[in-house]
């Protein structure tokens, strides 16, 4: 491949994923500008690892692993808070684990899809992006690729460095903390009800 | 043909259908029959599906004026040092 073939390429990928990319970022970091040097960092970097790129249509995991692993080494440590430092990547093997949705919580099922409620207006999207970074990393990381940049679970382990089973179970455990962060941010007129 | 699954067995398929990980066409088909029959397994695959749509769209974020101006200077830059 040519400087200029692979310049036009990598400038293409780029702008197609730089949405993607800031989005995941600004979850990862919490602050506009850092999501913004982190992107900016990733890009600088990725240029630089061009030659690590095997298979063009691994441009996006690729992409996102680089910029994993800027912020594993440039800005985690100022965004991680101390409730975190317990989820090690070794605690979530559990595979027994069911959402809130799943574990038959009736409670929680009546109050969600109550049409009344306009559980899915503008408000929601606040407490929604809330409850997300509240979950530790580990788990956020992998709800944020898999179900909102659509990444498949081998892709996404690919972009984080682990076994496809273990991003199958860090999906069950961060839908249950993000259902369970969001039961308990439920209106407290709600909470009366139930 | 299809087979009539379980609640138990619908769960244990339950987000791998969601993440459109459910592979095999057989493994879809019971899990869409069961979900054909069982109001509740369907109102939770609808509800989850629910909220990772609105998951999506409120996650997704537009990248600021500043930013994509930043990396396309960086982007007009690379190479420069190959070509020069």
């Amino acid at each position: 491949m040519t400087v200029s073939n692979a310049k036009s390429i990598f400038s293409a990928g780029v702008e197609e994923n730089i949405d993607a990319l800031y989005s995941v970022a600004l979850r990862l970091t919490r602050r506009d500008a850092d999501a913004e040097d982190l992107v900016a960092e990733t890009v600088a970097k990725a240029w630089g690892a061009i030659g690590t790129l095997n298979e063009c249509d691994r441009f996006r995991p690729w992409l996102f692993r680089i910029l994993h692993n800027t912020f594993i080494s440039d800005f985690r440590k100022k965004s991680v808070r101390p409730d975190e430092a317990s989820y090690s990547a070794g605690e979530c093997e559990d595979d027994d684990l069911v959402t809130l949705l799943n574990e038959q919580s009736d409670d929680f099922l009546v109050w969600w899809s109550n049409p009344e409620r306009e559980f899915f207006n503008d408000l929601l999207g606040e407490q929604l992006l809330a409850a997300l970074d509240e979950i530790p990393e580990a788990f956020r990381t992998v709800v944020l690729l898999v179900s909102v940049e659509g990444f498949t679970y081998d892709e996404t382990a690919e972009v984080l460095g682990i076994a496809p089973g273990t991003v199958r179970s860090r999906m069950k455990r961060g839908r249950t903390l993000l259902q369970k962060a969001l039961w308990a941010q439920r209106p407290a007129a709600d909470r009366n009800t139930t | 043909m299809k087979n009539d699954i379980g609640c138990l067995e619908a769960i244990e398929a339950f987000y791998a259908y969601l993440d459109g990980e459910l592979e095999e066409p057989g493994s879809i088909a019971d899990f869409e029959h069961h979900l054909e029959h069982c109001r509740s397994c369907f109102t939770r695959i609808e509800l989850e599906r629910m909220l990772n749509e609105r998951m999506r769209r409120t996650a997704r974020k537009e990248s600021p004026q500043a930013l994509r101006e930043r990396v396309g200077q960086l982007l007009q830059h690379f190479g420069d040092d190959s070509n020069g």
